[in-house]
């Protein structure tokens, strides 16, 4: 293994990696990156960018056809959150407390927990 | 001894788990058609899913993730995405031909019509999915599947001639009567009833559900390497079965009854009645593995939360996915379409689809990166670039093939 710093190619190491929350739960796929500037603004071709966010769901869709979405429309994981690159992206925070997992929460809330048996551990006694 | 248990119980569940109703209906159609010219290609198609299956098993026990996820990972999300569509079409299809499969098996024993079978059939998969444990469920169907041993039963039974099998069988020589094109449409056919991708699937979640390190790597070798074969050995059986009472009489299979009807002319009630006890658990157990790799080829493409060992509210998507796909195979059934016809579809359509689902795995099987020293070695890289070249020749050909032969009539 080579310590000090790694160099991670984002296209190869990033994109359509697996995001893992804290537990090793699947939370979704790096569908995009959001790329900002040394100021905090739009990145622009040429100059020095950082990796500000993983954006998931919507960001699939303008992969797959081109266009681009309003930024502000995007769901998004930051940076900040994550914790370790390995085969897949782990973050430092529980899949829970993430806005980005919205959909996720939502089937669980709405339909998945009503359905009687939802929240049965299949590995527990009974 | 608890080991040794463990691993028989492994290459038992393995042996059950090989035949399904696509290599149960391919193979007595091979049989009452062409006799045992055809047993070569059960043999191809078993070297190469033990070849694949261990190798997506071992990617995935390594590096921990299963094989979807490196599909996408590796081609992007367009092409992946493309794959996505035409394995769930695929694994739908062989869904719904599941479930008719164990509507027939019941109508069979029961004499109720199979469409009132169907949704039955249906909930009860939904309710093991729901609510029985991984390995539970694995075990039972797979140790029920061994019954289909009776197909082997019922061939020594019948005491064929067996060097008039074994000259039909080495070399290959199919009947006179045949044509050609339909001869290899059969071929094709039955190769991707013994390759369908979704035991692939399967297999590679399997080992994430099951908690597989780099430990268990030689479990996973033994189970394939030795239950695979075996299962082999069941489908040559059905298709010996079909060869030597339906051929002579010039029965064509069409239904599920003319499958069975080699072992009721042999054994009686009794082995009739253990072999589809036998066909309702190998159909159920494969509805098991497709419903479920419909949820894993979802799930791992967009990256959800997914496995049968979570809370279903802990992967809310990958249950309600599968749920869809039931409700999606059911109502196909109702429309009182023929389960053995969907089922005849749905290998063929797999062996179109086999390149999608084979190539990542190679390629992955040999970066570095996922897989340490556990790369693929040089005997395993030969072997599986041979298998590529026919996996790419049956895909093209199946459908060619299938046109100019009408579907093989």
């Amino acid at each position: 293994m080579t310590h000090g710093p790694r160099i991670v190619d984002a296209r190869l190491h990033l994109l359509s990696r697996q995001v893992l929350d804290v537990d090793g739960e699947p939370v979704s796929t790096v569908d995009d990156l959001e790329l900002r500037g040394p100021d905090g603004s739009e990145a622009r071709a040429g100059q020095e960018a950082h990796v500000a966010a993983i954006l998931v769901g919507p960001a699939l869709v303008t992969r797959l056809f081109g266009g681009r979405a309003p930024t502000s429309r995007m769901p998004r994981i930051a940076w900040d959150d994550v914790g370790h690159l390995g085969t897949a992206v782990e973050l430092a925070v529980s899949s829970d407390g993430l806005d980005a997992d919205w959909v996720e929460h939502w089937v669980r809330e709405r339909l998945v927990e009503r359905i009687p048996g939802g929240r049965h551990d299949p590995e527990g006694d009974r | 001894m608890k080991k040794v248990f463990a691993a028989a119980l492994g290459i038992l569940t393995a042996i059950g788990g090989f035949v399904d109703i696509g290599d149960l209906v391919t193979n007595a159609v091979v049989g009452s058609r062409f006799g045992m010219s055809l047993v070569w290609v059960v043999v191809v198609g078993v070297v190469g899913i033990c070849l694949f299956a261990s190798m997506a098993g071992r990617v995935t026990a390594v590096s921990g993730r299963a094989t979807f996820e490196i599909i996408r990972e590796r081609l992007g999300p367009r092409a992946a995405g493309a794959n996505l569509v035409a394995s769930f079409a695929i694994n739908l299809l062989t869904l719904t031909a599941e479930i008719g499969g164990i509507a027939l098996a019941l109508h069979l024993a029961s004499s109720v019509e199979p469409r009132l079978w169907i949704p039955v059939a249906g909930l009860a998969v939904w309710l093991v999915l729901w609510r029985v444990k991984f390995q539970i469920m694995e075990n039972v169907a797979g140790l029920m599947g061994l019954l289909l041993v009776g197909f082997a039963v019922a061939l020594f039974l019948l005491g064929p001639d067996w060097g008039e099998l074994l000259r039909q069988a080495v070399p290959p020589s199919p009947p006179g009567t045949e044509h050609p094109a339909s001869y290899w449409y059969y071929a094709v056919a039955l190769f991707g009833a013994a390759m369908t991708p979704y035991e692939v699937f399967f297999f590679s979640s399997g080992a994430v559900e099951e908690r597989w390190t780099a430990k268990d790597l030689s479990t996973n070798r033994v189970n394939v390497l030795v239950g695979f074969p075996l299962g082999g050995l069941l489908s040559v059986a059905i298709a010996a079965c079909a060869a030597v009472v339906l051929l002579p009489a010039g029965i064509e299979v069409s239904s599920l009854s003319q499958i069975v009807l080699p072992v009721a002319q042999a054994g009686g009630v009794l082995l009739l009645a253990l072999v589809i006890v036998g066909i309702v658990a190998a159909t159920f157990g494969a509805a098991l593995e497709t419903a479920l790799s419909s949820g894993y080829t979802v799930a791992q493409y967009l990256g959800w939360s997914w496995g049968k060992f979570r809370r279903p509210a802990r992967a809310a998507r990958f249950h309600l996915t599968m749920i869809v796909a039931l409700l999606l195979g059911v109502g196909i059934l109702m429309t009182s379409v023929d389960p053995i016809a969907v089922t005849e579809m749905s290998v063929v359509f797999s062996a179109v689809a086999l390149p999608l689902t084979y190539v990542p795995i190679l390629v992955v099987a040999n970066d570095p990166e996922y897989m340490g020293e556990h790369v693929n070695g040089r005997v395993v890289n030969a072997l599986g670039t041979v298998y590529l070249v026919i996996v790419v020749v049956a895909a093209v050909a199946a459908i060619p093939l299938m046109i100019a032969t009408g579907a093989g009539s």
